[in-house]
């Protein structure tokens, strides 16, 4: 799946990030090399406080704070300017978050228009993306509730659906499944498959090890550093639980199918 | 090519529904200044609009001669009408003279306002006025009789023309003519009485309703033979003639007067001035209350975003991971400040014309409606909204994205 000869879309070298200064000052990151090629799906473990969350907000160009050198798409990140990087981020990079951050005094449909706004798509065309979008997830009769009305996996659902809404070519998600049980966990673990097969890039962070079998490459970090690196083979293998089969019935299958030769003729035409 | 604009003025109706009492309020602020400032406007205008217009129904050929150079406002209110009494006039019957015999002047009125009891079957309430001129005042000031005649060469010394409500006030009757009128003492008969003017505003600073009009020689007498004269009114033959007419007269007197120019000759709008100037004092010292409550009320816009800002820190920390760059942040709440400023605006500018129009109710002149005023309040409350929510908005475009994203509503 991954092509070694173009350049990697994340490169990262000797990447450090300092909180506090002086006797008080601790590594959150201490040396990180990694590269990422295009259509990776990276699963990144690690105890607490080992500096996943703070590799992901840079990779995430939400951190700007830090020492070393970051390349995305082969161009140094110091170097791009603060309207320029809000631009990629509205453009390249969808978040998925722990805790959701839906905006709550938004319905469901506009909160996962929201990053078409930045985008400047206009409002009809953002609210028809945006359906479409949610019909994917299931979620069409929801549309108009507001986020405190939903369960926790379909709040985890729109909030994918929000990341997807403007077809970002990197996904990062932030332990998508943090909050969610296990049977929630696989759809929400099935719809990023479905991503990554699709050859989007996908970063996960992530406690639970065996949501890593979904994934391409398995990062496990350690104090501020990289402690193991490897690399599945199981790419598209994805590995399917009773809860999966249960969920899924033939209509939804059905409809996902059409979703994306869908996003492969829009694809297409760009 | 992004259409953001319309996004943030929907944005900002709905966070602005969503927490209505607080907008609400907040928009009081700004309404009640815009209010003082629309109705201080409209109501002045009117009051100068009063005396313009009788200007203009004159034929705009009048020019009014005063004593004491009118650049400084300061002096033109002191020189109202109560302090004239102990103020010496500069000018004198020699400028009448002159001004008789300038070219292109077809009739000439000195004012000379004294002030004593007139007496009848009644004594004439505080407020009525002794006015000492010559028969030209007529023409000039288009005054109109009810009965009997104004003053004029042929008739006695010792005649009054009276206006309509001194008539009622000391004689009891509209028709007077005939009576005796005790002026200072002196016995006057009522030889006419003017139309009712109900216009206490104008150019002469005199009621003309609540005036007696005597003969310019006998109020010279009544004041130990000191003629006084507060203005000279003076009418040129046409419109054209009138700017070559006041500048002979502005030279003749200054010569007369040995170099000084301790008069001025006005014209046109520069008339009104004056007279409305201590109307004008006091619109002033309300304009500077309702810039200082334009400034409280600006504080509260600019208190209520930082509030908003920081309720809302976690959205804007979403937005900006979601591709928001600092602009589009501070254009959000920057549009929200302007939008509850433009609210107290369109309100305040209603409100200013219901109080103008209340107050009006007491006044003899309405309020004017001009699009500079329109104009006025709108920049006004856009500048405070502006200048009140500039530091919110930016200060909302400043917050780091990772911490906000980690503050919990």
């Amino acid at each position: 799946m991954t092509d070694t000869t173009s350049t990697p879309v994340i490169n990262l070298h000797d990447l450090q990030k300092r909180f506090g200064i002086g006797d008080a000052e601790i590594f959150a990151l201490n040396g990180i090399n990694l590269s990422i090629e295009k259509g990776e799906f990276v699963a990144i473990m690690g105890p607490s406080g080992c500096g996943k969350t703070t590799l992901l907000n840079i990779i995430g160009l939400l951190d700007q704070s830090y020492d070393g050198e970051y390349e995305l798409d082969g161009q140094s990140v110091a170097t791009i300017s603060k309207r320029k990087r809000a631009r990629i981020r509205s453009k390249q990079i969808g978040f998925v978050f722990q805790s959701f951050n839906l905006i709550n005094r938004l319905s469901v449909i506009d909160n996962v228009a929201l990053p078409l706004i930045y985008k400047g798509v206009t409002k009809t065309k953002r609210l028809v993306i945006a359906s479409d979008i949610l019909r994917n997830f299931h979620l069409n009769e929801r549309e108009y509730y507001m986020p405190h009305q939903l369960s926790g996996g379909q709040t985890q659902r729109v909030a994918i659906a929000r990341a997807l809404v403007n077809d970002p070519s990197i996904i990062l998600a932030d332990e998508p499944t943090g909050n969610l049980d296990s049977r929630s966990s696989h759809i929400i673990m099935e719809e990023l498959s479905d991503l990554h097969k699709r050859g989007n890039t996908i970063i996960m962070v992530t406690h639970n090890p065996r949501l890593t079998t979904y994934a391409s490459r398995v990062i496990t970090m350690l104090d501020g550093q990289i402690d193991t690196d490897t690399k599945t083979n199981n790419v598209n293998d994805v590995k399917s639980t009773p809860h999966i089969e249960e969920h899924k019935s033939a209509q939804s299958i059905k409809r996902k199918k059409k979703f994306f030769s869908r996003i492969k003729t829009r694809r297409r035409k760009k | 090519m992004r259409f953001l604009l319309l996004n943030h003025i929907q944005n900002a109706k709905q966070s602005l529904k969503s927490s209505r009492v607080r907008s609400t309020l907040t928009m009081l602020g700004i309404t009640i200044g815009v209010a003082s400032i629309t109705a201080i406007l409209a109501l002045s205008g009117g009051a100068s609009k009063v005396i313009t217009n009788q200007i203009d129904a004159l034929g705009g050929n009048i020019a009014v001669i005063r004593p004491g150079i009118t650049s400084s406002t300061v002096d033109n209110v002191t020189q109202a009408q109560p302090s004239r009494d102990y103020a010496t006039s500069t000018l004198t019957e020699k400028d009448i003279t002159y001004i008789t015999n300038t070219p292109h002047i077809q009739s000439v009125a000195p004012l000379m306002v004294l002030s004593g009891v007139i007496k009848a079957d009644s004594t004439a309430p505080e407020g009525s006025l002794i006015v000492a001129t010559t028969p030209e005042l007529e023409t000039i000031s288009g005054l109109k009789m009810r009965e009997g005649q104004f003053l004029d060469s042929t008739v006695d010394k010792n005649t009054v023309a009276v206006g309509l409500q001194l008539s009622i006030n000391v004689f009891g009757t509209e028709s007077s003519i005939g009576k005796l009128l005790y002026i200072k003492g002196e016995p006057f008969t009522v030889i006419g009485v003017l139309k009712r003017i109900n216009n206490p505003i104008n150019y002469n600073s005199v009621d003309f309703d609540n005036a007696a009009i005597i003969n310019f020689e006998s109020g010279k007498s009544l004041n130990q033979n000191v003629a006084q004269i507060q203005q000279i009114d003076v009418k040129a033959d046409s419109v054209e003639n009138l700017e070559q007419a006041v500048n002979d007269i502005n030279k003749t007197i200054k010569s007369s007067h040995k170099g000084e120019k301790d008069f001025s000759v006005l014209v046109g709008e520069q008339i009104a001035q004056p007279t409305s100037q201590l109307f004008f004092m006091i619109a002033k010292v309300t304009t500077a209350v309702a810039a200082i409550s334009l400034i409280v009320g600006g504080i509260g816009i600019m208190n209520i975003m930082l509030v908003t800002v920081a309720e809302r820190t976690r959205e804007i920390g979403i937005r900006k991971a979601l591709g928001a760059s600092n602009t589009d942040i501070s254009c959000q709440f920057l549009i929200e400040s302007l939008a509850i400023s433009l609210g107290g605006c369109i309100s305040g500018y209603l409100l200013g014309y219901i109080v103008a129009i209340a107050i009006s109710k007491f006044l003899i002149f309405y309020p004017v409606f001009t699009w500079q005023i329109a104009l006025t309040a709108l920049i006004v409350s856009l500048t405070t909204g502006i200048l009140f929510g500039l530091y919110p908005a930016l200060s909302a475009a400043r917050k780091d994205p990772i911490e906000s994203l980690h503050r919990y509503e």
